[in-house]
């Protein structure tokens, strides 16, 4: 972590307003919460790294808790950090380990991906799952793809392409939901933008959020250098998962000291993408007509980005729909957090606000860009959840 | 570097940031909110205080906040009410109707209330949150002070204790204590106040003070009675005890306040505007006393962001709207020079009654709130001043906090509205 | 009521004397220590906490700095948990006289001070808030020492063996007849009330305060108070120890303490010992100086300033600041007033204090004809906690929490450990800046020696973190209420507290501590009305 950020620990004036917005420790007392895991902690790491709280593995790394401080503290990267301390010293479960590694986890499912969907659903293994690794038989399995997005993927040359773009598919597209990569290459072709696919690590979340820095820092470093490789050949780095993109940005500068400044300003997700092309004029604006109405629910990390929610902007152009923000907060499953025995209650409480929402709004579709969060809303309100790309695909006749 | 455009920018999130937005939009402007942080409106009781005590008298409080207010116009025209104070009932009739829409009801005797605090004290305040509204203590005959055990924020002894020198009680008001005890060790506002709302838990907190509890009694509450809109929990209570419940305020985290923030911000959200914390605006292009954009960084993303007009609700130094290094204050934002008592920035006494300057430190506007330098003369046409980053007003002594950030604001939102019509 | 007996009485509860008492009672000698305020009132709790190596004093005065030392190899090893064992390091930068350095190796050489010089490289590496422009630096066996603990870990000790202490009991009177010393005359500072004490002798070892007591007897002591003003940062800057490698002068010294780092510090002659208010200038003046050593120091968050006043003392000199000596004298009031059965004991330095207690009381000895020798420096003064202890503290107060609690509780971590065992509901974390549990909290305010908020402060760390007190002394008070000292009078409790917090932060009033002042004040004025209570 740079000392800069650790020493944003001076910047806390202990107002506990993060604790107020954390969204675990509103539901539960077992977290020490973002204020003493974080800032009140570092000031005693700073002369003993062990001053780790045990409640650290309780935070899910939703980062709720940067966005509302008013000072201006890192306190989701000291946790981080803290947690990483703390996996160092205390070692992890297996079932961490499992979790944190999609990347291996997506490869290893291309053997049979519809066997271990099958085996997923398998009520009984579920239970053996829980009882011997830790991991919620309750919690719906993310489904693998036949053909994950880089199989799928046909990379089509476009001469005139204005914009030299570079897709960060991320693993959950890639081994889950090829289908939304596939809408955003339709929607880009269809502007008569060239897409450039390429293998890249996973950008290392799982990893950091389960506290296995050394090998998340590793994947830091290849995926910087490669990146750097495209932006300096003029590339613009597009990503359809916040979570990778808030990874990329910041989380490798805050937590491995590593340069990012060029993706701030290079690197965008496909809406803001999409918007830049709107503000030139270049956005195509005809578009199907769609009477219906969907909820949005904005997930936390690309409210931690602070650019607002650029999917939103895009979709006023289709006629006739209409998003309702659900403005229900966290969705509780943080990645693999909810997948864990332990965290599923906790997952599945703060996820009642969602439940809540959607009820209230009476939608039974619901947009939303992570595609964990796309799981849980589906696993709380039974929803049918998907991402607002493949609605602009939709509305563009591309579906 | 991203771009944005709107009508209306509002920089700031806390109370006057808010009702800027809410009055802009309800105009018709497309209102682009973008905040550093939260603001103080979640520390706060959740009360709006307009005025508390006796201009001459400093030691009374005044029953008439709306009477004593005019008087303070030509008493101290500096105080950013003498800026405001034509559009005060306005905008208070204005926030009485949003927080009706969106579940929090807030009532208006047109005098001030005197609200007991958890430390005992009596606060005069004006608008008040139904869950908190106790009545004239003089009458009541039986009242209990409950806490829980695992709560490491609220007393009751020491609420009576004070409350009894501090308020003319009735001669034959019995004051009663219980501390409730559940199975959680430890518990902060917050995760009690979403625990109350689970019927199993509320039931067991029924069932330890039923047994205490007499007809005719108010029972005061820490301010943790529930975190969702609405007041329900408060009901519940009220009901299945049969007695009278109320929340008084504390020290932060509290939720009273926290539900009123959270209710503005979903009325913005449900009106259209675009709101984005984890924000902050750090540089401004200004050309011949307009403001063109401004420069944000997003979570290390630099943005820039255009707008006819801007509404700088930036707060106070703990909001982030003015700055200070050992021997120099300055506005953050545009530079905009700060009124400030040179070389007296505090007072020996920590509670003196005269209050710390350092409050009072602010940008000086006109009464269309735009910023003024030394000599009176507009510094940005374009940009109006709310809340508490306005000089002269000292709120923790005056008690008037949000109550300058409520019509401050209402009054910003209500000038963008009217602009370029 | 007959009067209460010792042999002696001890005026002064600070370092000097709780050492004297704790070596009278392990010599057999009967003793009371009394103090006007709460143990550490006076300079043993304003001061920088260095536990000097002796490196500071090599050149100018090999003797003290041999003394220092010795003194510093004894306090670790019989007071472990009251010293943090962090190594020092003195730096030379660019404008520093070279020679200087050279110079000073020497001395210490000669001093037995052990020095290890490191490559600026690594030193540049190892703690780069240091200026990379440093030129040569040594590493010496300095360290940081909790001067709270240490005297309470004095006393404590001293009553095992039958001392007694009274606190807020300040010295009014002294009695005499043929040129003999009788008694004493106490006034209890909370109460007003008068108490007696008869006993063969005093000694004052009151610091500052020196000659106002000996004015008591009617005897002329001369004093030069030297006022030092000191600043306390948020966070640890170094894990070291950081001297100036030049002639010793202002703002040259950095001492970690656990969480912060003490910074200063300043020299300047006042007349009353009381007199430890920090102003603004000073401490703008101190980092202008610090900044040649840490450039970023001005970016980094004070809390507060303190003052303390070194007493220093020289036989019929009154020429005040750094060029008087920091030895001690032993002033035998027999010998030069006439007076039988007073002794004063003045100037010197915490690190020495034990050193300074030794021979005031073999004089105290010779007099009262006691033959028993001094045993302080083979006794321990705590006993460390055990791994087991710690371990089963953890469990219930967390990392840091725990050990940290062992180091303040000493010997009664244990009770504090299995009360929160036995009380879940204890283990409440209620300084959260500096992780002190409930647990503790209660313990120390029924230890029969606390009587106001100040008192858990000092020894519990409570209200001395970033918040200064604003979360905690609330929630404290409210948690105290069964005790009779902290339950009548709540505004006068918190307003104290709250003004002596005051006190220490004006002086560094801006940045992100005026926006925690904002804050604080609109929590008591705004939220609670406290300006106003009744
Ligand atoms: C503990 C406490 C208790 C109080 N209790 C009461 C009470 O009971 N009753 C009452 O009437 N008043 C009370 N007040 C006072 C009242 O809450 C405040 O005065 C009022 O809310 C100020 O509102 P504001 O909108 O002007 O500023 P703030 O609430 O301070 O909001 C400032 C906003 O601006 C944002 N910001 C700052 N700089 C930037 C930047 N560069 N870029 C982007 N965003 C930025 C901040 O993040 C924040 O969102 C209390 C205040 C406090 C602190
Ligand atoms: C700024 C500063 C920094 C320093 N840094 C260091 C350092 O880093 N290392 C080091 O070794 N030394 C340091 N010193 C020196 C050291 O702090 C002092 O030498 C030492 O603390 C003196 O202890 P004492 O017991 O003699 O005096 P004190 O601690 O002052 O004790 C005297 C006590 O007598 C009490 N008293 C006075 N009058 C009466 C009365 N009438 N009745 C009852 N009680 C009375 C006072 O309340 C006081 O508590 C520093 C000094 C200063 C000022
Ligand atoms: S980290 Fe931020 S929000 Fe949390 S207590 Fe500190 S200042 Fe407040
Ligand atoms: S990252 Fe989320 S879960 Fe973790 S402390 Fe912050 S708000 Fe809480």
């Amino acid at each position: 972590m740079t000392q800069e950020n650790r020493l944003a620990l001076d910047n806390c004036i202990k107002c506990s307003i993060c604790v107020s917005h954390c969204p675990v420790a509103k539901v539960t007392e077992r977290f020490a919460g973002p204020k003493q895991n974080g800032p009140d902690l570092e000031r005693f790491r700073l002369e003993e790294p062990a001053a780790v709280h045990p409640s650290i593995g309780y935070c899910s790394n939703c980062k709720n808790c940067d966005v509302a401080c008013p000072s201006g503290v890192s306190i989701s990267a000291m946790n981080a950090k803290a947690k990483g301390e703390y996996v160092t010293l205390h070692g992890a479960p297996l079932r961490d380990k499992i979790l944190a590694r999609v990347e291996q986890m997506g490869k290893a499912s291309r053997l049979a991906p519809s066997l271990v969907n099958r085996l997923g659903r398998i009520k009984p293994l579920r239970v053996l799952g829980e009882a011997m690794m830790g991991v919620s038989s309750e919690m719906t399995m993310p489904t693998y793809a036949k053909k994950t997005f880089l199989e799928m993927f046909q990379p089509k040359k476009i001469t005139a392409s204005k914009d030299k773009v570079l897709y960060f598919q991320g693993c959950y597209v890639n081994y889950n939901t090829p289908e939304v990569g596939m809408a955003l290459a339709a929607v880009l072709a269809y502007h008569d933008i060239e897409l450039t696919v390429e293998p890249f690590n996973c950008c290392g979340l799982p990893l950091i959020a389960n506290g296995f820095l050394d090998v998340a820092r590793e994947y830091a470093q290849k995926n910087v250098s490669k990146l750097q490789q495209y932006i300096e050949q003029g590339y613009r780095i597009i990503t359809t998962c916040p979570s990778c993109n808030l990874t990329l940005r910041r989380e490798y500068q805050e937590l491995f000291d590593l340069d990012t400044s060029q993706f701030n300003e290079q690197m965008m997700d496909a809406f803001e993408f999409l918007n830049l092309l709107d503000q030139r004029g270049e956005l195509k604006v005809e578009l199907q007509e769609l009477p219906k109405r969907v909820g949005y629910h904005q997930p936390c990390h690309l409210k931690a980005a602070g650019c607002g929610i650029p999917s939103l902007e895009t979709l006023r152009h289709i006629p006739g729909l209409e998003v309702r923000d659900l403005d229900a907060g966290c969705c509780g499953l943080s990645g693999s957090y909810g997948f864990k025995k332990e965290k599923y209650p906790i997952s599945q409480e703060i996820g009642q606000n969602i439940s809540r929402a959607v009820q209230e709004l009476a939608v039974d579709q619901v947009i939303s860009e992570c595609g964990m969060c796309q799981l849980q809303v589906h696993h709380v309100t039974g929803a049918k959840v998907y991402h607002p790309i493949q609605l602009l695909a939709e509305a563009y006749h591309l579906a | 570097m991203m771009k944005k455009n709107t009508d209306v920018l509002v920089i700031g999130a806390g109370l006057s940031g808010l009702m800027a937005a809410a009055k802009a939009v309800a105009q018709h402007k497309k209102v682009l909110l973008v905040a550093k942080g939260m603001g103080a409106l979640g520390l706060s009781s959740g009360c709006i205080d307009l005025w508390g005590y006796q201009i001459n008298q400093p030691d009374k409080v005044c029953t008439n906040p709306l009477a004593e207010i005019a008087k303070l116009v030509s008493h101290k025209p500096e105080h950013p009410y003498a800026k405001v104070a034509d559009v005060l009932p306005e905008s208070i009739d204005f926030f009485l109707q949003i927080c009706h829409q969106n579940k929090i009801s807030y009532l208006n005797t047109n005098r001030n209330w005197q609200l007991p605090t958890a430390l005992g004290t009596l606060r005069p305040t004006y608008l008040v949150p139904q869950s908190m509204a106790v009545p004239d203590l003089a009458e009541v005959k039986e009242l209990l002070v409950v806490g829980f055990q695992a709560l490491k924020d609220f007393y009751p002894d020491v609420l009576i204790t004070n409350l009894q020198k501090n308020t003319p009680l009735g001669a034959h008001c019995h004051l009663k204590t219980l501390m409730v005890k559940l199975a959680n060790q430890e518990l902060n506002a917050n995760t009690l106040a979403h625990l109350l709302e689970k019927q199993a838990m509320l039931e067991q907190v029924i069932s330890q003070i039923k047994p205490h509890v007499l007809p005719g009694m108010v029972v005061l509450f820490p301010p943790v009675l529930g975190e969702q809109l609405g007041h329900e929990v408060t009901e519940v209570l009220s009901e299945k005890l049969g007695c009278s419940v109320y929340e008084v305020a504390n020290i932060p985290p509290a939720l009273p306040g926290q539900r009123l923030q959270k209710a503005l911000l979903h009325h913005l959200k449900t009106q259209g505007v675009e709101v984005i914390i984890g924000c902050q605006v750090t540089d401004a292009q200004i050309t011949e006393k307009r403001c063109q954009g401004v420069v944000a960084n997003s979570n290390g993303k630099i943005m820039e962001i255009s707008a006819q007009t801007m509404v700088l609700a930036t707060g106070s130094f703990l909001g982030g709207g003015l700055t200070s290094q050992s021997n120099e204050i300055k506005e953050a934002v545009f530079g905009l020079p700060v009124k400030v008592c040179p070389g007296k920035w505090s007072r020996q006494d920590f509670l003196s009654l005269a209050g710390q300057p350092f409050h009072e430190f602010g940008v000086a506007v006109n009464d269309q709130l735009q910023p003024l330098d030394d000599q009176g003369q507009v510094l940005l046409e374009n940009v109006l001043i709310t809340g508490a980053n306005l000089a002269g007003c000292n709120y923790p002594i005056e008690k008037c906090g949000n109550g300058v950030a409520l019509a401050s604001g209402y009054k910003a939102g209500k000038l963008v509205g009217e602009a370029g019509r | 009521m007959a009067a209460e007996k010792a042999q002696v009485v001890v005026i002064g509860g600070g370092a000097t004397g709780t050492g004297i008492l704790r070596d009278l009672a392990l010599r057999g000698i009967s003793a009371i220590l009394v103090e006007q305020g709460d143990l550490a009132h006076g300079t043993s709790s304003r001061f920088h906490g260095l536990l000097h190596s002796g490196a500071r004093y090599a050149v100018k005065d090999k003797e003290a700095a041999r003394e220092c030392l010795e003194e510093n190899m004894i306090l670790r090893r019989i007071a472990p948990n009251c010293v943090e064992n962090t190594g020092g390091l003195f730096v030379q930068l660019p404008e520093d006289n070279a020679e200087y350095a050279d110079q000073w190796l020497a001395a210490c050489a000669e001093s037995g001070i052990p020095t290890e010089e490191l490559d600026p490289r690594e030193l540049r590496r190892n703690t780069p808030v240091l200026h990379h422009r440093v030129t040569r630096a040594f590493i010496v066996p300095d360290c940081a020492v909790d001067g709270f603990r240490v005297l309470w870990s004095n006393v404590n000790s001293a009553r095992r063996y039958g001392a007694r202490l009274y606190t807020y009991h300040s010295l009014t009177g002294i009695q005499q007849s043929n040129g003999k010393v009788t008694g004493v005359e106490l006034t209890n500072q909370l109460t007003g009330e008068r108490k007696y004490i008869e006993c063969e002798m005093i000694i004052n070892s009151t610091g500052a305060w020196g000659g106002a007591v000996a004015a008591l007897a009617g005897i002329e002591l001369n004093i030069i108070k030297d006022k030092g003003t000191l600043v306390a940062y948020n966070h640890r800057l170094t894990n070291q120890v950081v001297n100036r490698l030049r002639p010793p002068g202002d703002g040259d010294i950095f001492v970690p303490h656990g969480t912060i780092t003490i910074f200063g510090t300043t020299s300047v002659t006042v007349n009353d010992a009381a007199c430890t208010k920090p102003g603004h200038g000073e401490v703008l003046d101190l980092i202008k100086i610090g900044q040649e050593m840490i450039p970023d120091l001005e970016n980094y968050r004070l809390i507060r300033a303190f003052a303390g006043v070194r007493p220093l003392y020289q036989a019929g000199n009154t020429a005040g600041g750094r060029s008087v000596t920091r030895n001690f004298a032993l002033v035998d009031h027999q010998e030069r007033d006439g007076l039988q059965g007073f002794i004063s004991i003045v100037g010197g330095k915490f690190t020495t204090f034990r050193l300074m207690a030794e021979k005031t009381v073999d004089l105290a000895a010779k007099r009262l004809d006691v033959t028993a020798p001094c045993r302080t420096a083979e006794e321990s003064l705590t006993s460390p906690v055990s791994e087991q202890w710690l371990e089963r503290g953890k469990r219930v107060f967390g990392i840091p929490g725990a050990k940290k609690a062992a180091d303040r509780l000493g010997d009664s971590f244990q009770r504090v450990v299995e009360e929160a065992e036995k009380n879940p509901d204890q283990r409440k974390i209620f300084c959260e800046c500096e992780v002190v549990s409930l647990a503790e909290i209660v313990h120390v305010a029924g230890d029969g020696d606390s009587f106001t908020l100040g008192d858990i402060r000092r020894k519990t760390r409570m209200g001395m973190g970033t918040c200064q007190g604003t979360f905690c002394s609330y929630r404290t008070l409210g948690a105290l209420s069964g005790y009779s000292q902290f339950a009548g009078n709540h505004r006068e409790y918190l307003t104290k507290f709250l003004q002596k917090r005051w006190k220490g932060i004006r002086p560094v009033l801006w940045g992100q501590q005026l926006r925690e002042a904002q804050l604080s004040s609109a929590i008591y004025c705004s939220l609670f009305g406290m300006e106003r209570m009744l």
